[in-house]
C-alpha cells in the first residue's frame, strides 16, 4: 500500500509517497497563489514522475498552511498540524531524535518528541518574521546575495559585526549601515546568521533541548545557522538524511500510513 | 443562544439604546474589581468596556505606544473614534499600567463629564480593606454628586440582592457547561459574561433564566478534548470560536471575562460598603495582586479538576507583563499537576494571527491525544 503526504508551506510545497517503509518519491516546488493549487501541482508532478494516479495512493494526509482547504478539496483524507508532521517525519528518519528545530519561510518551531515517537511539547514563533526564513531572505536582498551564498559566505568571515536588534526591519537598517561603511559582506553575512540562530535558540530554550537534535525546513540547508545553533545550544545536530524541506510531507505520509491503517 | 452571541457581539446593543431613550445613564469601567452594585444602586447601568477583538488602532496609537497591550489600545481606539460616546462617564482603576494609560489618554482626549479614579489596593490586609472601603465611599459620593442621586444603604442592599441572585444562576449555568455533557460552548459562555456586563441588570436576569432553561436540554457534541482557558483580559469571541472550531471545547475558564468575574464571590450581606470591599478585594483573582499567586493557582487547579479538562490554554496579549509572567509559572505548576498546557502569546484581535493560533491549538490537541 502507498501513502502520501502533502505539505504546503508559505514559500514551498512538497509531496512525498511512502511504500513498504521506504520513500518512493518526493517533490518540492515554489508555492502557487493558493494552497490548493500548490498541493494539486506538487502532487500531480510527483505522481506523474512515479507513473501513478491519485487513486493508487491509499491514504493522504495534508499539512502546512492551507492543510484544511487541501483536505476539503478532496486531495487528502485528513489533515494534521505541521508541528506533529515535522516531529513524526524526523523521528521516522532518525529514531534517536528528541528535538527538532524546524525553520521554514515564516515559522520557526522547536518540537520535542518522546521515546515512543509522540509529540511531547513544542514552541512556535509569534507573528514576527525575525527568526524565520523570511528574515534571511530580506537580509540577502539587502546584501545582494542569494540564500545559498549567505551560508557559504559566512565561512569566510573574520570579524563578524554586532547586530543589536533581532527585528527584521531594524536589522535591515543596520546591515545597510555596515554596507555603506564598507564592511566586508562576509562579516555581515556571518552576523545575520548568528542573529538568526540566537533568536531560534531563545525559542528552543523555552521547551528545553534534549539530544539527539536535528533540523528540518529550508533554513536547515544554511550551514552557518546550523553551526551557530550548535555553538549556542551546546549540542551537535544529527544531519538530516534527506532534503530537510521534505520532512513535514514525509511525516504526513508516515501518519497517513498510521491513520489509513496499514497492517 | 445564538441570538445572545449576536447581541454580545455589539458594543452598543438594542437594550442599551432603549435604556438611553428612556433617560437611563451608563457608566463604563473595565476591571472586575469595580463593584457594579454601587452603580446599579444609583440606577446607573454599569457597562464593562470591551473591544471584542476589533483590530483598528490608528487613533489610539497617537497616545499609547505599540508596546502597550493591544486590548487597551483597542479599547482606547473605540473611546476616541466615538463608538463609546454613549457612555455618561468612566471609572478608571489601577488594574495595570496599560489600563491606566488607556483611561487617562481617553480622559485627556475626550474629557468625559464624569470621570472617577477608583483606587484598588494590591494586597489584602485589614488596612487595605479599610482603605478600599473608604475608596468605595468616595465612589458612592462622587456618583451621587454628579448624577444627583441618593445612593442609600437600602438601595445598595437591593442591588446586592440582585447580584446574589444573578451570580447564583450564573454558577448554575456554568456548572452545566462544565458537566460531563457540556450544555454550552466556550463561545456561548463568553457571550453570556459579555451580556451580563452590558445589559440592564434586570434584562440580563431574564436572559439568564432563558439560557438556563435552554441549557438544561442542550448537549454539545463532536469535540476532541475538553479545555480550560485562562490568562489575560480576553473578550475575543472569535478566538474562542477558533479554538472550538479545531475541536477543543472550552468547558471552563479562569478569565476575567469569564468565571473570575463571579464564581467565587461570596453572598453579599451586612453593611453594604464593607461587604462589597471584602468581596471584591479578597476575591480578586488577578496577577495585579501581590503575594497571592498560591490562591490563583489553587483557583485554576480547582477549576481544571472540577471541569475534568484534558488540557489548559493560557493566553496573554503581547506586552502584558502581568499575565506573561504569571503564565510561565502557571504552566510549570499545571504541568507538574499533570495538566498539559499550551501558552498562547497573541496580538490582540489580530485576524492575521488566527492561522498560527489554529496551528498551535491543533498541534496541542494532537499532543494531548484529542
Ligand atoms: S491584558 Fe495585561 S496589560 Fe492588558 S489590561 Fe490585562 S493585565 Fe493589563
Amino acid at each position: 500500500m502507498r501513502f502520501g503526504g502533502i505539505d504546503v508551506g508559505s514559500l514551498t510545497a512538497q509531496a512525498v509517497v511512502v511504500e513498504n517503509g521506504r520513500i518512493t518519491g518526493s517533490k518540492s516546488i515554489g508555492v502557487r497563489p493558493n494552497p490548493v493549487e500548490s498541493a494539486e501541482t506538487v502532487l500531480g508532478m510527483l505522481l506523474s514522475e512515479l507513473g501513478l494516479r491519485h487513486q493508487d495512493i491509499s491514504y493522504i494526509v495534508s499539512t502546512g498552511y492551507g492543510r484544511e482547504q487541501v483536505q476539503a478539496k478532496g486531495l487528502a483524507h485528513a489533515n494534521v498540524s505541521e508541528i506533529s508532521c515535522h516531529g513524526v517525519g524526523a523521528v521516522w528518519l532518525l529514531p534517536g531524535v528528541r528535538t527538532i528545530i524546524d525553520i521554514g519561510g515564516q515559522d520557526a518551531k522547536v518540537i520535542r518528541m518522546d521515546a515512543s515517537g509522540e509529540l511531547k511539547d513544542f514552541v512556535m514563533n509569534d507573528k514576527c518574521a525575525a527568526g524565520t526564513g523570511r528574515f534571511l531572505e530580506v537580509m540577502c536582498r539587502t546584501l545582494g546575495i542569494t540564500l545559498d551564498e549567505l551560508g557559504t559566505l559566512s565561512l569566510k568571515a573574520r570579524n563578524p559585526v554586532g547586530l543589536s536588534s533581532r527585528c527584521s526591519i531594524f536589522c535591515e537598517t543596520e546591515v545597510l549601515h555596515y554596507l555603506q561603511r564598507g564592511t566586508d559582506k562576509a562579516d555581515i553575512a556571518a552576523s545575520v546568521n548568528r542573529a538568526m540562530a540566537e533568536r531560534v535558540a531563545a525559542l528552543a530554550r523555552r521547551v528545553g533541548v534534549e539530544p539527539e537534535v536535528t533540523m528540518s525546513g529550508g533554513v536547515a540547508k544554511n550551514g552557518a545557522v546550523k553551526s551557530e545553533l550548535e555553538r549556542i545550544l551546546g549540542v551537535r545536530m544529527v544531519p538530516c538524511p534527506v532534503d530537510p524541506q521534505i520532512v513535514g510531507a514525509l511525516g504526513a505520509a508516515v501518519l497517513a500510513r498510521k491513520m489509513g491503517g496499514e497492517r | 443562544m445564538e441570538d445572545a452571541i449576536r447581541l454580545a457581539g455589539d458594543i452598543l446593543n438594542s437594550h442599551l439604546e432603549e435604556w438611553r431613550r428612556a433617560g437611563g445613564r451608563i457608566v463604563g469601567y473595565t476591571c472586575v474589581a469595580t463593584p457594579r452594585e454601587i452603580m446599579d444602586a444609583a440606577g446607573i447601568l454599569p457597562y464593562r468596556i470591551r473591544a471584542l477583538g476589533k483590530p483598528e488602532r490608528e487613533l489610539a496609537d497617537a497616545y499609547l505606544s505599540r508596546f502597550n497591550c493591544g486590548f487597551c489600545r483597542a479599547c482606547l481606539q473605540l473611546g476616541l473614534d466615538g463608538t463609546y460616546d454613549f457612555l455618561d462617564g468612566l471609572v478608571e482603576n489601577n488594574g495595570c499600567d496599560h489600563l491606566r494609560g488607556m483611561f487617562e489618554d481617553w480622559q485627556y482626549a475626550k474629557d468625559p463629564a464624569f470621570f472617577h479614579y477608583l483606587r484598588v489596593p494590591h494586597t489584602v490586609s485589614e488596612e487595605a480593606l479599610e482603605f478600599f472601603a473608604e475608596e468605595l465611599e468616595l465612589f458612592r459620593e462622587a456618583l451621587g454628586r454628579h448624577f444627583q442621586v441618593d445612593i442609600s444603604d437600602a438601595s445598595l442592599a437591593e442591588a446586592m440582592e440582585r447580584s446574589n441572585r444573578t451570580r447564583e444562576k450564573l454558577r448554575e449555568l456554568f456548572s452545566l457547561r462544565e458537566g460531563e455533557r457540556p450544555a454550552l460552548t466556550g463561545r456561548q459562555a463568553m457571550a453570556v459574561i459579555l451580556l451580563e456586563s452590558s445589559l440592564p441588570p434586570a434584562v440580563f436576569e431574564d436572559y439568564l433564566a432563558r439560557f438556563l432553561e435552554e441549557s438544561e436540554r442542550n448537549e454539545v457534541r463532536g469535540y476532541r478534548a475538553r479545555l480550560l482557558l485562562a490568562g489575560s483580559a480576553t473578550d475575543e469571541l472569535a478566538l474562542v470560536g477558533e479554538i472550538e472550531d479545531v475541536g477543543g471545547l472550552v468547558v471552563s475558564d479562569a478569565l476575567c471575562y469569564g468565571t473570575r468575574a463571579f464564581w467565587n464571590l461570596p453572598r453579599l450581606a451586612g453593611d453594604p460598603i464593607h461587604a462589597l470591599a471584602e468581596a471584591y478585594l479578597k476575591h480578586l483573582l488577578c496577577p495585579r495582586m501581590f503575594d497571592d499567586y498560591a490562591t490563583r493557582l489553587d483557583y485554576v487547579l480547582r477549576t481544571a479538576r472540577r471541569a475534568r479538562v484534558d488540557g489548559a490554554v493560557l493566553v496573554h496579549n503581547k506586552f502584558c507583563d502581568l499575565h506573561g509572567v504569571e503564565n510561565v509559572r502557571l504552566r510549570l505548576d499545571l504541568e507538574e499537576a499533570g495538566i498539559p498546557v499550551l501558552v498562547l502569546e497573541k496580538e490582540y484581535g489580530s485576524g492575521a494571527d488566527l492561522g498560527r493560533i489554529r496551528t498551535r491549538i491543533q498541534a496541542f490537541l494532537e499532543r494531548i491525544g484529542g
